[in-house]
């Protein structure tokens, strides 16, 4: 209304101006109800992010049986700390933490190796039926390993002897899961921005292939070798099916599946599980906090496979 | 040196056609072999766990047996047997479900704190790493933190509703609510990834067009529908695709939380998958149901790379 009128032109400057003085105060008041608003609703979904941790926290501090009292109660009575004793004397926690390093610290070394040189043949190197492989690879992207698991499992437990490879190995949890077809998409993509020149100077220098690789390609590659290395790092440290599929002692889990397997089939120790996911928990949350940036880039890279 | 010598020296060093035709041959075959030799190491490993099992996969769906024991081959009892099991119908509807709701959840929900962050940036680090964080946890871990927020006894939902005097529900007793939970889980730990999917989509809108737009009167809402929309909607195309490939193979949250239960309500495409071939040891209908699992992906597959192409070709022909 007060805009109305100053486009018609009120009688004096005097009662113009007061309606451009309520008109913005009245705009001021809305655009702070507008940013409280907003910063509530960041807030909220900030809390709803975190709170689930946070109140983790509460259950692996009781005695599993405090969990059951009527009424619920939101904190420990008294503090409790034998469940993280627990947690690393009567299970294997210990056992599956290494075993979950070594599996994932394995096939992200490999899956860097094969998937930086394949990545640069597809990108820079010239030869016959480059286009119809990199289909395949490109058609194989998004194949779920729920789809394959039986013939995976079928053979693993028949590789030849010396990859040591079978159920309940080292070799076996590790080899079927460093061919991603993504890890060769994404280097393919990052070699491809290399400048051409670059490479041929090095050629007609006389450096061999293998030199170019790793004195040219590989040190302007750095920035992406290290977010293909921490995305295949988290998707293999969080993998549960292939490592539930092929383990079935308890000393060669891995975290998700040792912990799932604390759920009992008639009796859970709540108060144990608890315990074991916030010690799980905690250092990630650490690590992520100080590498933010790098952690982010990674799995926006990963977007394909979310 | 000389003109002349020089002319002669090159007379001796050049090749003839015959020559020349040779040696190119014998750097080109060379080229290839190193070629060949830089995928080796990759195809290898590719080709024995990737493609092999992808066909022995078709090749095992006409069999039984085999994981613990010797495959036998049955013809066609695999697919009829399935073609009659209401289990597996019940698993796709609920994997349905579950990819309509979740995707719609963390879509709406993501544009919506995407548009917020994008709109007030001061602070807005601190909300960004928070949303982030339950990306960090394992499914398996998010599906044990959810037996602590759905817990009958001990959840956090039952905390509150006992706290504010409303009586305790048995959420995992109830399967529309158990696969609620789950979709509640998904949705939780996907919020993070897609804001800050969207914000980055967001903010390669080309402020110029915004302000135009406010300029030609638009109002807030308008300027949402008549620009950013139809600006993101070729990401959105391709973001849902990816996510619905993603979401399909849901399995961790169900093993950790339900077990496909009550009476199946949870049961999705892979827990069927798995329940069949390592808990019934009925690996025939496993089988079979692997590979509608491996249809249904591929054909996803190719749809979001004849998305991602429409896009390219778009844009190009935007710009000629």
């Amino acid at each position: 209304m007060a805009v109305e009128s100053a486009r018609l032109g009120p009688a004096s400057g005097d009662e113009r101006h007061a309606d451009y003085a309520q008109a913005a105060r009245r705009r001021r008041t809305l655009d702070l109800g507008k940013g409280i608003a907003a910063y509530t609703v960041l807030t909220l979904f900030a809390v709803i992010a975190v709170g689930p941790f946070l109140y983790l926290l509460s259950p692996s501090l009781r005695h599993s049986y405090d969990l059951f009292t009527f009424p619920p109660q939101w904190l420990p009575k008294s503090l409790y700390l034998g469940n993280f004793g627990a947690v690393l004397h009567q299970t294997s926690y210990v056992r599956w933490g290494i075993n979950t390093l070594v599996f994932a610290t394995s096939v992200t070394l490999l899956t860097l190796a094969i998937d930086t040189l394949a990545g640069y043949a597809f990108a820079r190197m010239h030869f016959p039926g480059r286009g119809i492989l990199f289909g395949l690879v490109v058609a194989t992207l998004m194949i779920p390993t729920a789809a394959i698991v039986a013939p995976l499992y079928i053979i693993v437990s028949h590789l030849p002897s010396w990859t040591h490879a079978g159920v309940n190995t080292y070799p076996g949890m590790i080899l079927p899961m460093v061919c991603s077809p993504l890890g060769v998409f994404m280097m393919r993509q990052f070699m491809s921005t290399l400048p051409e020149g670059l490479v041929e100077a090095a050629r007609l220098d006389g450096a061999s292939e293998l030199q170019i690789f790793r004195k040219v390609v590989l040190p302007l590659m750095k920035p992406a070798v290290v977010v293909l290395g921490i995305f295949t790092f988290m998707m293999q440290w969080v993998n549960f099916l292939w490592p539930l599929a092929i383990t079935t002692t308890d000393s060669m889990k891995t975290l998700t599946v040792g912990i799932a397997s604390l759920q009992g089939q008639f009796v859970t120790n709540w108060g144990l599980i608890s315990a074991a996911a916030v010690m799980t928990m905690g250092p990630i949350i650490v690590v992520f906090l100080i590498f933010q940036r790098w952690f982010v880039q990674a799995s926006m890279a990963g977007a394909l496979k979310q | 040196m000389s003109a002349i010598t020089g002319e002669t020296a090159w007379d001796e060093l050049s090749l003839s056609p015959e020559e020349y035709r040779r040696a190119s041959a014998r750097y080109r075959q060379r080229r290839s072999v190193t070629g060949y030799l830089f995928l080796l190491p990759y195809f290898l490993p590719f080709l024995v766990f990737l493609v092999v099992p992808v066909f022995w996969s078709l090749w095992l769906s006409f069999n039984q047996g085999g994981i613990l024991d010797r495959a036998r081959f049955v013809g066609f009892r695999n697919w009829q047997e399935i073609g009659s099991d209401s289990q597996l119908t019940i698993s796709i509807e609920n994997t349905a479900k579950y990819v309509v709701a979740a995707i719609f959840l963390v879509f709406t929900l993501a544009l919506f704190l995407a548009l917020i962050l994008n709109r007030y940036r001061r602070g807005s680090n601190v909300f960004k790493l928070a949303l982030y964080v339950p990306l960090l946890a394992p499914a398996v871990l998010v599906g044990l933190i959810w037996q602590f927020v759905a817990n009958y006894d001990f959840g956090l939902i039952n905390l509150i509703l006992t706290t504010i005097g409303v009586g305790r529900v048995n959420i995992f007793g109830n399967g529309t609510l158990a696969l609620l939970t789950i979709v509640l889980a998904e949705v939780w730990r996907g919020l993070g990834f897609w804001t800050l999917y969207f914000l980055a989509s967001l903010q390669n809108i080309p402020e110029e067009l915004l302000d135009a737009a406010r300029v030609d009167g638009a109002r807030g809402i308008q300027r949402f529908r008549r620009v950013t929309i139809p600006l993101l909607r070729p990401m959105l195309l391709f973001a849902i695709v990816i996510a619905i490939i993603a979401n399909f193979q849901v399995f961790d949250t169900v093993y950790v939380l339900t077990q496909g239960g009550p009476y199946e309500s949870t049961s999705t495409m892979v827990w069927f998958i798995w329940e069949r071939l390592f808990q019934f040891q009925q690996t025939g209908q496993g089988y079979a149901a692997a590979v509608i699992l491996l249809g249904i992906i591929l054909f996803l597959t190719a749809l979001s790379f004849w998305l991602l192409g429409s896009r390219r070709r778009r844009r190009r022909s935007a710009l000629a």
